[in-house]
Formats: structure tokens, sequence, C-alpha cells
């Protein structure tokens, strides 16, 4: 069975598909493992990074993405969970013999509809909201779940907001990676993801619960160097813990997601970016980490 | 045996500018003049900043780079630039993190670290790099030390009320 990693932050524009894929890449290339990214974010941007306008948009016409399956499979549709999945997808070439892939369960714009439209369906049966909504979420944990069969890690790009989807991807993953700005208001955003994932209400219950034992770690991401950076990190890691990774703001970064057809060298996709990467899959995925003694 | 920083500064600092615009082609008079003003009030600010008082260069030095061409004397400057090793730590006013000492080691020990900084304007410094809001109108170091542990007690407040 897979180990679940979700990449979560209720806050936008904090990189969290940046970081999914090239978690993605990183595990496959250099890990040699079989890596399903599930974009549950409706801007899709992990799908496009990953197969192009042009593959997502055949997805979504071919009824293969994570809306069509959460549909189907509420409607009790029996396709196989592959039928939804791109597989050997990304832009990084991998050796013919090697075991590492990347597959996708594409994004979809109508994802949040779609969570609408199940809630209501459950809803007519006349449980209370609460019940409703914890089965929807429960439900759609489940159905996540099926693709652990085929891959050693299911990469979870979740969307901002707590949507039911952003909220089952957290209560599936074995650890959730939470990266943020180092800016004032990341540190509340942090204060407020611990919370749901540890499933406690207060900054006093979450400070009962050790740092070993959080199911979360957070990643500082489009770290500049700045002194007030520094202030932030340190402030934040009072209250949370942190990889000692730093991903830097980097032109790199940003060029190797713009999709191109020809498959890369890792080295070629990520440039100067490379030894950050490599530092942070060591770090999340290496043999001694708390995602390895998650599983 | 320690060395004596010497900032480039004033006059010294002015011409060492206009050498290195005017070694750069494709600039006319206007472009040159702006980013010539442009570069004067950032060093201005910089030094301001890192509490920095610019020191006036040797006059002999000053003679010695308006003789050569101005790559040359640009480059003269940035090699003598690199060789001088600062005997003075500029401030860095994010330090201590005053937020954080005061989490860990409480009100008292957040004091103790800032008076280890005398100077008023180190301390007007180190609240605004670190967003700890101070009355402008405080004068004495005492007054705005004791301002910026209370500023950060409400910053704490401030994140822990919208925690939970």
């Amino acid at each position: 069975m897979a180990r679940f990693l979700a990449i979560a932050n209720r806050k936008g524009g904090v990189g969290k598909s940046t970081i999914a894929v090239m978690l993605a890449h990183a595990s496959a290339a250099w890990g040699k493992k079989r890596v399903l990214v599930v974009d549950l974010d409706t801007q899709c941007n992990a799908s496009l990074m990953l197969i192009g306008g042009e593959g997502w948009d055949k997805a979504r016409r071919a009824g293969r993405t994570i809306s069509d399956y959460f549909y189907d499979r509420f409607d009790k549709v029996a396709e196989d969970e592959s039928h939804y999945v791109a597989a050997n997808i990304g832009d990084v070439a991998h050796p013919r013999a090697a075991r590492g892939r990347v597959s996708l369960l594409p994004g979809s714009l109508m994802l949040e509809d779609v969570q609408g439209e199940l809630y209501l369906k459950q809803a007519k049966r006349g449980s209370n909201p609460d019940k409703v909504a914890q089965d929807v979420r429960g439900r759609m944990m489940r159905l996540i779940k099926h693709f652990g069969h085929d891959f050693d890690y299911v990469i979870l790009d979740c969307p901002p907001g707590l949507s039911f989807a952003a909220l089952a991807a957290i209560d599936l993953a074995d650890q959730v990676v939470v990266p943020f700005r180092p800016d004032y208001v990341s540190q509340f955003a942090l204060d407020r993801v611990a919370l749901l994932i540890e499933r406690v209400e207060t900054a006093d219950q979450l400070a009962a619960v050790p740092f070993v034992d959080r199911r979360y770690i957070c990643l500082p991401n489009y770290v500049t160097g700045k002194g007030r950076e520094r202030l932030l990190i340190d402030q934040i890691a009072l209250d949370h813990p942190l990889l000692q990774s730093r991903v830097p703001l980097l032109d790199s970064v940003a060029r190797a997601f713009d999709w191109e057809e020809s498959k890369k060298t890792m080295a070629e996709k990520y440039g100067d970016a490379l030894p950050h990467l490599r530092a942070l899959h060591d770090e999340v995925f290496g043999a001694a980490t708390w995602l390895a003694k998650a599983g | 045996m320690a060395r004596t920083r010497r900032l480039l500064s004033g006059a010294a600092k002015d011409a060492f500018l206009k050498r290195m615009l005017d070694a750069e082609p494709g600039l006319d008079d206007e472009t040159r003049e702006r980013l010539t003003r442009t570069l004067q009030s950032s060093i201005a600010l910089v030094a301001r900043r890192h509490g920095e008082l610019p020191i006036q260069a040797p006059e002999e030095a000053n003679t010695v780079l308006e003789e050569d061409s101005p790559s040359e004397a640009a480059e003269h400057d940035l090699a003598e630039a690199a060789t001088v090793a600062p005997d003075v730590e500029p401030f860095d006013p994010y330090s201590p993190n005053v937020i954080v000492v005061f989490r860990t080691r409480g009100r008292d020990a957040a004091l103790a670290e800032l008076h280890t900084i005398e100077d008023v304007e180190c301390l007007r410094l180190l609240a605004r790099e670190q967003q700890l809001g101070i009355a402008s109108d405080l004068a004495d170091a005492a007054d705005i030390r004791q301002a910026i542990v209370a500023a950060a007690e409400r910053r704490i407040a401030n994140r822990r009320a919208a925690a939970s």
C-alpha cells in the first residue's frame, strides 16, 4: 500500500503545486518510486505542469479527471481506478528499465461543483448537515485511498481553503508537508492548518502535541534570505516543526514548470534549483525521515 | 593586526560613481545623472540602516583614483574595497529576535538583550525591521527598549488570538 503525502495549506500562493510536482519528479528519478500525483486543486496547476494544456484538455474530454472519478463512484459506475490515471507522464526522462515513474490523476475545474452536488445528493436522504458533510468527506477519502494499491507514494496536491476534497486528503495523509512563504500572514495560516491536521481546537492543545508526534511538517518556500524572513522562520519554529530544507526563490524553479513536451534530465529541468530539490527529497523521502517512519 | 575600516564616501564616492557610469557605454547624460542620484541616495540609506557613519576616503587615494582611467579606477576601488576588512560589525537589526527571546526566556530576558544596544537609532531600526511599532516621539533608549518589548508582547497576543 502506498504512503500518502498531502501538500497542504489553507493559504493560496505558497507553492503547493510546485512542491508536489518537484517531490514527485525527485522521488521517481532518485528514489525509483512509482508516484501518483492526485490534483485536488481546481486551478489544476499540477496537471498543467505534468501533462500540459493539451494533455489536460484531452483527459477532461475523455472523462478521466478527479471529478469524473468521484462522480462515477458516487453513481456506482464501476470503472477501474487505472481508467482515470494518466500513466508515466511528466517531462523528466526516466531510463526505460527504471522502476520510478510519475503518474497523474488529473484535476478538474468542476471539482468544487461536484462536491456541492454530492453533498446535496446525500443531504436529500435526510441526515443532518454535519453528518452529510462528514459522509461526503469520508467517502472521498476512501475513494482516494483506492489509488494506493499501484503506487509507492501518492502525493495529494491540495487546494487552498477547506473543501471536502482538501479535508479528505488531510484526513487520509500519513504525513502533510505545509509549504509557506515566510511573511506575516503565513504564520496565522500555519497556526490554523496545524489545528486542523492535528484535530485539535486551540493553540494550547496544539502545543501539548510534541513535534515528533505531529503529522505535519512545514517547509519555507520562496525564501530570499532577507532578515525579516529569518525572524519569521525562527518565530514559526517555536510552534511548528520545520524541515531543514529551504526552497529559495529562483527563476529556475519558475522556468521548470513551463510545460515542454521534450523530455529532460533532472539537471536540465531544475537547473540551479537541483541541489535544493535534492536536499528536500532526501529529507522528505530518506530512509530515516518522518515519512519513512510514518509507514 | 586589525585593519581600519574605510568606506568610500562623500566626494570620493561621488567621483567613483561618476567614473563607473562614465565607463558604461550607451548611457545618455540625463540617464547618467539620474542613476548617479539614485545610487547616491541608496548608498546613504544603506549606510544609515547599518548604523555606519561614512568616513571620508583619504585625499591621496582620491587623487590616485582620479588620475586613472574610468575602468581602471573602478577596478582599483573594488579591489581596495575587497581587501579592507571591517573592524566593526555592522548593526544587525534582526538580532536579537525580540519575539523569540520573549517567548522562550521571558520579558526580562528580552529587555536584557536590548540593553546590549545603546544607540537610539539602532533601537529604532531594530523596532522597524522587526515590525514592533513604537511611538516616534520616544527619545530615551530605556523608553524605547520598554516600548519594543511591549510591542513584542502585543504581537504575540495578536497571533495567539487568531490561532484558535
